[in-house]
C-alpha cells in the first residue's frame, strides 16, 4: 500500500491510548508496551485454557471450515476449552464479540477479523491486557498482536496466473476475470497478483464481473459476460464458488467444454473446490490454507510450552488439478 | 304469550367494559315474526347487548336460550351457526374486494375443481342486490361505492345468511328514502317468514312504520316498552333521555349579516376521475353570517363532493365558475390552506375522516389549534388543556377525563368532539356533512342548538344531510342538489319537507319508488 | 403522554372511580411494557451470567457500558426508525445512509483535510438531504415509504461504494496529510476515568433529545395525529406532507450521526458498514411497543427495547451460546414483545 502506514500507524496507537490506558510518551512502541503475553498466561501442561476464537463470518464455508480445524485440533489437547463467536460480517459486532472475551477473561485469543483497521483498537485492547493474541487470515494493523498466521494472497494470484499464462494458455487468449467483494483486502490482492502474472504475456482480460464471492453472482455475471463474449479461452475466478456459478451460466448456453475455470480457495468440503475439480468442472483451484490447526498450534507452544512463536507465519498455497485432486482431498481430512 | 318459547330470550344480560357499565340486568326477547326495536341513546348499552347476542362479547352475565335451550357463544361463529347474523352500524366490508366477494367473504361457493365459483357468487350476489333494491356490478370493488351502498350491501350480506334472527343497528343512517322503504319491504318479507329482527334506530317514525314492539334502554338498563303503533315519539325519545323534551330544533334564529360565501356555477373537471364520485358540476349558492344553509339531496348528488371541494379536499382538477369568501375569490389549496382562510370542516364519517380513535379527547379537540397556540413550536400545554376543556364543556361532552381515548366515548359524543375541534378555530364559514349520522335524539338536539348558538355567534353554516325534516327544522335557507347541479333553493319558512322530498327526487324516477299512500319516506314527518 | 385533566362529569356519568383507576394500571403496564420486558432480561442476564469467583461478570461495570455501547448506533437509528413509524412509514435505508455518512466522514477527513466539525456538518446534511429527498418521494407522489426507501437503500450503498472507490477508508489520526484529526478518535474514546464510552453518551443524549421532543413541540402532535389517522389529520388541517418529510429527514439526519459515530469507533469508513443495521433498528422500535400501523409508541420504548437486545445480545455472547442459537432466541424475543402487543386492551 502506498499510504504512510507507520506513522499512522503509531498515531493511531498512541491516540487509543492517551484516554484509554494512559499511555505515557509517544516514543514508546506498542510493541514494547508492558505485554506479558506468553509470561502470565503459561501455566504450563497442568493449566486449564479457555481459547476465544473470534470469526468474522461462519456464513462463508472457508471460515466454517476454519473454525471445525480449530475445534478439531483443540480436541486433542485436554487442556483447551474453545468458545467461538460470529461477527456475521459486522466489525461492530466483531469489537463486541472481543470485549465480551475480555469480560470472560479467556487466556488467548484467536480472530480472524472481518476487516483490519476496524478491529485493530480492540485486538490492541486485548493484547495489552496480556492476552496473547493469534490473528488468522486477515491481519490487523500495527503489531499489537502475538503472531499472525495466513497465506498471501498476493502470491496466489500471482501462482494462479503464472499457471493460467504457462499451462493453460501459452500462446495467449482471452480471459474473464471473476472479483470478490469490492474493498475486501483479498479482493484486491488476488487481483494484484494475477495481475502481476499475466503482464507482458498476450493474455487479454475482455471482461471483468464482480461476483461478491458468491456463486450466484458469478452465475449472474457471467450469464452477461457469455453474451457479450464470443470467444472466451479461460475464466479466472478470485474464489471457487464464483468460478462454478461461471460454470453453470457457460453450461446453461452450452459453452462449459470451450471455456476452462480455476478458481481460489480449494475447501477440502464436499461443495468445495477440491471436489470440483475432481470432478472436471473446474480445471485448478488453489488451496488457500484456513490456518486454524496451525494456530491451535501456536497456542500450545504459547500456553502450555511457555515458548516464543514467530511473529508471522506465512502458508504455502498448493496448486489443487485432476491429478491431485483426490489425494490432497483426502490428506486434508486426515486420511 | 303463546306456549312457544321466543326465537331469543336474554334473560339479565350485564356486562362492564372497565369502569363502566355498559349493560345491567337487561332482559329482552325476540318472538318469530316481530320486529323487535330497542331505543336509547348513544352509550345507552344497544350495541352493546347485540354484542352479547351476536357472540362478539363473550364475558358476560346473564343468560341466553334460543327457542328455549340455554346456549352460550364461544363467538361470532357460534352465533350465525344458530341462526342470529348482525348488520353492524360501523360498515365492516373489505374496500378493495368486490361486492360479490365482500358478501361470500370467508364462505364462498365451490366449484367442482375446488376453486371460488364466480359465476355462482355473482349470480347469487345479483339475486340478493335486487331484493335490497339496489343495482350493482357484483364484480365493483366495494371501496368504489357511496356509503348508503355499502351499507345495503351489508344488509344483503347478512340475508344471504339465512339467519333466523336478524339484527340491524342503525341500517338506515346512510340511505335515501326511496332506499328506505325498500328495506322496509324487505323487513315484512322477512317476518312473514317467521323470522325475528331487532331493529337499532334513532328515527322514531321508522319504528312506527316498521316495528311490532320496542324497548328502550337508558344506561344500561331497560326503563319502558311500548307497543311500537302507538307509542308517540315524545314518548319514546323521553324515555330515553329520562327528562322531558325541550323543543328539538332552534327556534329562534339570528339576523343574518354580511355575505361570507358565494358560490357561482362551480364545476370540478377532475384531473383523474374518482369512481363513485359525483363532482360539483355547476353549483350556485350563499352563506351569509349567522346563517344556517341546508344542502338537501340524494345519495350520489354531490352533496358530500361539494363541501370537500370548497375545503380544499375534493378531487384534484380543474375548477369552473367562482367561490367569493368574504367577497375575495378563493380556492384553498388543501385543508391546511383552508383553516387558514376562516374554514372548517365536519366530515361525514368521523371515525374514518374525524378522528384518531386512541388519541385521547385533548390530543383530538386541540389537534387544530395547536401550531396556532404554539410558542416557538412548543407546546402550550394550559392554553391547550384549557381550550380543550372549554369546548368539552360548552359541546357537553360525557367523558371520564381529558385524557380518555376518543374511541372510547359514544357516538354522539365522538361527533361532538369532531364539532368542538372545528370551533376551537373560530371559523368564518363551517362546513358540516351530515354530522348527525348515527347520533341519538339527545346529542342530535343538543348538536342542534349549537349550531344554533354558533350560528347567532356569526359564523356562516352549510349543513349537508340526508335528514329532511332536519334540514326543514333547521336551516334558514335549503338548497337541493341533483347530479352535482343546485337545482332549487328553498327560501326561510318556505321549505317544507314534502316539497323538499319532491324537489329532492326530482320528477321522473325515484319518486315512484315511493309507494303512494304509506308514510313518505318516514323522515319527512314532523319533528319529534 | 398528555396529562390527566378531570373534567366535571356531565349528568350520571357511567364510569365508577375505583375500576377506573384499574383500568389505569393496565394501561400503564402496557405503556411501560419495554421497560418491564428490559427489566425481566436484565433479571435474567444476572441470574444466567457467568460468574469468576464471586464476581457477576455481567454486573461488572465494564461490561454494563460495553452493552449501552454496543447498541449506541443501532439506538441513535431506532431513534429516527420510531419517527418514521410513528407516523406508519418505515425507512430501510439507515444501514446504508450509516455506511455512506461513515464513508463521508472518512473521506472527507483522510482525503479533503477537512477538519472535524466541517466534516460532521457535513455528513449530517447529507443524511437529512437523503432523507429528505426519500420523504418528498414518498409523500408527493404518493410512494410507499417501504419501496422509497428499499429503493434509497441501493442508491446510498451505491453512492458509498462511489465515494469510497469500492473500499474501506481507513482513518489514521495525525497532523499530516492524509490523516484525521486526533478529535475524531474521541469517539472512540470512553471519558469519566475510561468507563463511559463516547459513542454511549451521544446515544443517551439523542434519546432525552428526542424524548424531550416528542412531549413538548407542536411537531409531535402533528406526527402522532398523521400516524393514527392520516385522513382526520389532513381535515384538521395538519401539514400532512411536511410532517412525513420532515420525519424521514430526522431519520436520515440520525442514521448519519451513526454513520459518523461508526466511524469514529471503528477508525474506518466501509461501504458495506451498516448492513442490516434497518432490521436490528426495527426490531427495537417494535420491542419497545411502537405499534407499526402508526400513531402509537414512543422512544423510551425504543430506547428499553434497543438495551433489551443489548443485555440479550451481550448475556447470550458471555454464555457463549452458538451464533444459530442467539438468532433463534432474539427471534422468539421480537414475536414475543409483538405478541404483548396483541394484549394491549383494544378500543
Amino acid at each position: 500500500m502506498a499510504r504512510p502506514v507507520p506513522i499512522a500507524l503509531a498515531a493511531t496507537a498512541c491516540a487509543v491510548l492517551v484516554l484509554s490506558a494512559g499511555c505515557g510518551t509517544t516514543h514508546e512502541n506498542a510493541g514494547q508496551a508492558p505485554n506479558a503475553g506468553t509470561n502470565t498466561k503459561c501455566k504450563g501442561p497442568n493449566g486449564h485454557y479457555v481459547i476465544g476464537m473470534s470469526q468474522a463470518n461462519v456464513a462463508e464455508p472457508y471460515r466454517q471450515r476454519m473454525n471445525d480445524d480449530i475445534r478439531n485440533a483443540a480436541a486433542s489437547v485436554p487442556q483447551f476449552e474453545v468458545k467461538f463467536a460470529d461477527a456475521a460480517q459486522d466489525n461492530a459486532k466483531q469489537v463486541s464479540d472481543v470485549e465480551n472475551y475480555l469480560t470472560q477473561q479467556i487466556d488467548l485469543l484467536i480472530i480472524s477479523p472481518n476487516e483490519s483497521t476496524p478491529l485493530t483498537g480492540v485486538v490492541k485492547k486485548a493484547y495489552d491486557k496480556g492476552i496473547p493474541v493469534v490473528v488468522l487470515d486477515r491481519k490487523v494493523d500495527g503489531d499489537a498482536y502475538t503472531t499472525f498466521i495466513g497465506a498471501d494472497n498476493t502470491d496466489i494470484g500471482r501462482q494462479a496466473g503464472t499457471f493460467i499464462a504457462q499451462k493453460l494458455l501459452p500462446n495467449g487468449g482471452k480471459v474473464v476475470e471473476l472479483k470478490g467483494l469490492p474493498g475486501s483486502t483479498p479482493a484486491q490482492e488476488r487481483d494484484a497478483g494475477f495481475q502481476q502474472a499475466i503482464a507482458g504475456k498476450n493474455i487479454q482480460v475482455v471482461a471483468t464481473g464482480v461476483g461478491d464471492w458468491l456463486r450466484d453472482k458469478g452465475q449472474q455475471q457471467m450469464d452477461a459476460i457469455l453474451k457479450a463474449q464470443p470467444q472466451i479461452d479461460v475464466v479466472y475466478s478470485e474464489n471457487d464458488p464464483m468460478a462454478e456459478g461461471a460454470y453453470l451460466a457457460a453450461k446453461s448456453v452450452g459453452r462449459e467444454n470451450s471455456i476452462r475455470f480455476t478458481g481460489i480457495d480449494g475447501l477440502p468440503i464436499p461443495s468445495g473446490g477440491i471436489k470440483a475439480v475432481e470432478d472436471g468442472r473446474l480445471t485448478a483451484t488453489f488451496v488457500y490454507p484456513t490456518g486454524g490447526k496451525e494456530a491451535v498450534e501456536a497456542a500450545k507452544k504459547l500456553l502450555i510450552d511457555c515458548q516464543q512463536v514467530p511473529k508471522k507465519q506465512t502458508l504455502p498455497t498448493q496448486l489443487v488439478t485432476k491429478d491431485n485432486a483426490e489425494a490432497v482431498y483426502r490428506a486434508a481430512n486426515g486420511g | 304469550m303463546g306456549s312457544t318459547p321466543p326465537l331469543v330470550a336474554m334473560t339479565g344480560i350485564g356486562k362492564r367494559y372497565g369502569g363502566v357499565q355498559a349493560c345491567r340486568d337487561v332482559d329482552f326477547a325476540v318472538r318469530s315474526g316481530e320486529v323487535h326495536a330497542l331505543l336509547g341513546e348513544n352509550g345507552a348499552g344497544k350495541s352493546t347487548l347485540m354484542r352479547v347476542l351476536s357472540g362478539d362479547i363473550t364475558d358476560y352475565e346473564g343468560s341466553i336460550e334460543i327457542d328455549g335451550a340455554p346456549v352460550r357463544f364461544r363467538g361470532p361463529a357460534d352465533a350465525q351457526r344458530a341462526g342470529i347474523a348482525m348488520i353492524p352500524q360501523e360498515l365492516d366490508l373489505v374496500p378493495a374486494l368486490s361486492v360479490a366477494d365482500n358478501i361470500f367473504l370467508g364462505r364462498e361457493p365451490r366449484s367442482r375443481w375446488g376453486g371460488v365459483d364466480r359465476r355462482r357468487m355473482e349470480r347469487e350476489t345479483g339475486r340478493l342486490l335486487r331484493q335490497v333494491g339496489i343495482r350493482l356490478d357484483p364484480r365493483q370493488p366495494v371501496e368504489e361505492l357511496r356509503t348508503g351502498e355499502q351499507q345495503l350491501v351489508t344488509i344483503g350480506k347478512a340475508l344471504s345468511l339465512d339467519a333466523r334472527v336478524l339484527i340491524m343497528d342503525e341500517p338506515t343512517s346512510a340511505l335515501s328514502a326511496a332506499e328506505v322503504q325498500r328495506l322496509f319491504q324487505v323487513i315484512a318479507e322477512l317476518r312473514a317468514a317467521g323470522a325475528g329482527v331487532v331493529y337499532i334506530s334513532h328515527r322514531m317514525e321508522e319504528i312506527g312504520a316498521v316495528a311490532d314492539r320496542a324497548t328502550v334502554l337508558r344506561n344500561g338498563r331497560v326503563v319502558a316498552e311500548f307497543a311500537a303503533r302507538s307509542m308517540t315519539a315524545s314518548q319514546a325519545a323521553e324515555a330515553m333521555v329520562g327528562r322531558p323534551l325541550s323543543a328539538m330544533f332552534r327556534t329562534t334564529s339570528g339576523e343574518p349579516g354580511e355575505e361570507v360565501l358565494r358560490v357561482r356555477e362551480l364545476a370540478v373537471r377532475p384531473r383523474r376521475p374518482r369512481p363513485g364520485r359525483r363532482e360539483p358540476a355547476g353549483i350556485t349558492l350563499s352563506v351569509r353570517r349567522g346563517e344556517i344553509v341546508g344542502v338537501a339531496g340524494l345519495l350520489g348528488s354531490g352533496r358530500t363532493e361539494l363541501l370537500e371541494t370548497l375545503y380544499g379536499a375534493g378531487t384534484p382538477g380543474q375548477w369552473t365558475g367562482e367561490v367569493l369568501l368574504r367577497g375575495r375569490p378563493v380556492r384553498p389549496r388543501g385543508p391546511r390552506h383552508a383553516v387558514r382562510l376562516g374554514l372548517a370542516f365536519v366530515p361525514e364519517d368521523r371515525r374514518i375522516s374525524g378522528l384518531v380513535l386512541e388519541h385521547s379527547v385533548l390530543a383530538n379537540t386541540a389537534l387544530s389549534i395547536v401550531d396556532r397556540i404554539a410558542r416557538f413550536g412548543l407546546l402550550r400545554r394550559r392554553t391547550e388543556t384549557d381550550a380543550a376543556a372549554d369546548a368539552v364543556r360548552r359541546l357537553r361532552v360525557k367523558l371520564a377525563g381529558l385524557g380518555q381515548p376518543v374511541g372510547t366515548l359514544s357516538g354522539g359524543n365522538q361527533q361532538k368532539v369532531v364539532f368542538g375541534r372545528m370551533l376551537l378555530l373560530r371559523p368564518d364559514l363551517l362546513l358540516l356533512d351530515d354530522p348527525t349520522r348515527g347520533v341519538d335524539v339527545g346529542a342530535k338536539a343538543e348538536i342542534y342548538r349549537l349550531l344554533g348558538e354558533v350560528a347567532r355567534e356569526g359564523v356562516g353554516i352549510l349543513l349537508a344531510s340526508s335528514e329532511l325534516d332536519e334540514l326543514v327544522g333547521v336551516c334558514d335557507r335549503v338548497i337541493v342538489l341533483r347530479d352535482g347541479r343546485s337545482v332549487r333553493e328553498f327560501g326561510t319558512g318556505e321549505a317544507r319537507a314534502a316539497e323538499l322530498l319532491a324537489a329532492v327526487m326530482g320528477d321522473g324516477g325515484e319518486a315512484g319508488a315511493a309507494p303512494p299512500g304509506e308514510r313518505p319516506a318516514s323522515r319527512v314527518g314532523g319533528g319529534t | 403522554m398528555t396529562q390527566r385533566e378531570t373534567i366535571q362529569r356531565e349528568s350520571d356519568g357511567a364510569a365508577a372511580p375505583p375500576a377506573e383507576r384499574r383500568l389505569d394500571v393496565v394501561s400503564v403496564l402496557f405503556r411501560f411494557q419495554s421497560m418491564l420486558g428490559l427489566v425481566a432480561v436484565f433479571i435474567a442476564a444476572v441470574l444466567f451470567s457467568p460468574h469468576r469467583g464471586a464476581q457477576i461478570l455481567f454486573l461488572t461495570s465494564e461490561n454494563l457500558f460495553n452493552v449501552v455501547r454496543a447498541v449506541a448506533e443501532i439506538g441513535i437509528i431506532a431513534v429516527g426508525m420510531t419517527f418514521v413509524i410513528l407516523i406508519g412509514g418505515i425507512d430501510l435505508s439507515v444501514g446504508a445512509v450509516l455506511g455512506l455518512a461513515a464513508v463521508g466522514s472518512a473521506v472527507l477527513m483522510v482525503e479533503n483535510g477537512m477538519g472535524v466539525v466541517p466534516t460532521v456538518l457535513l455528513v449530517l446534511l447529507i443524511g437529512l438531504v437523503f432523507g429528505l429527498l426519500q420523504g418528498i418521494a414518498s409523500a408527493r407522489f404518493g410512494i410507499q415509504s417501504f419501496i422509497v426507501t428499499l429503493a434509497g437503500l441501493q442508491v446510498a450503498r451505491g453512492l458509498a461504494r462511489i465515494w469510497s472507490g469500492g473500499q474501506g477508508v481507513a482513518i489514521a489520526y495525525g497532523d499530516g496529510p492524509g490523516e484525521a484529526p486526533v478529535a475524531f478518535s474521541l469517539l472512540g474514546e470512553r471519558t469519566f476515568n475510561g468507563l463511559v464510552p463516547i459513542p454511549a453518551l451521544i446515544f443517551v443524549v439523542v434519546a432525552a433529545a428526542a424524548i424531550a421532543f416528542l412531549r413538548v413541540s407542536v411537531f409531535a402532535r402533528h406526527l402522532y395525529a398523521v400516524g393514527g389517522n392520516q385522513k382526520a389529520a389532513r381535515l384538521s388541517g395538519v401539514p400532512v406532507n411536511r410532517v412525513k418529510i420532515a420525519v424521514f429527514g430526522i431519520s436520515g439526519a440520525l442514521a448519519a450521526l451513526a454513520g459518523i459515530v461508526h466511524a469514529g469507533q471503528l477508525n474506518q469508513g466501509s461501504p458495506n458498514d451498516g448492513a442490516g443495521y434497518e432490521l436490528d433498528a426495527i426490531a427495537a422500535v417494535v420491542i419497545g411497543g411502537t405499534s407499526l400501523a402508526g400513531g402509537r409508541g414512543s422512544v423510551v420504548g425504543t430506547v428499553a427495547g434497543a438495551l433489551l437486545l443489548g443485555v440479550l445480545n451481550n448475556v447470550l455472547a458471555l454464555n457463549n451460546i452458538d451464533a444459530n442459537i442467539q438468532l433463534l432466541i432474539k427471534g422468539l424475543v421480537i414475536v414475543a414483545a409483538a405478541g404483548l402487543q396483541r394484549l394491549r386492551p383494544a378500543l
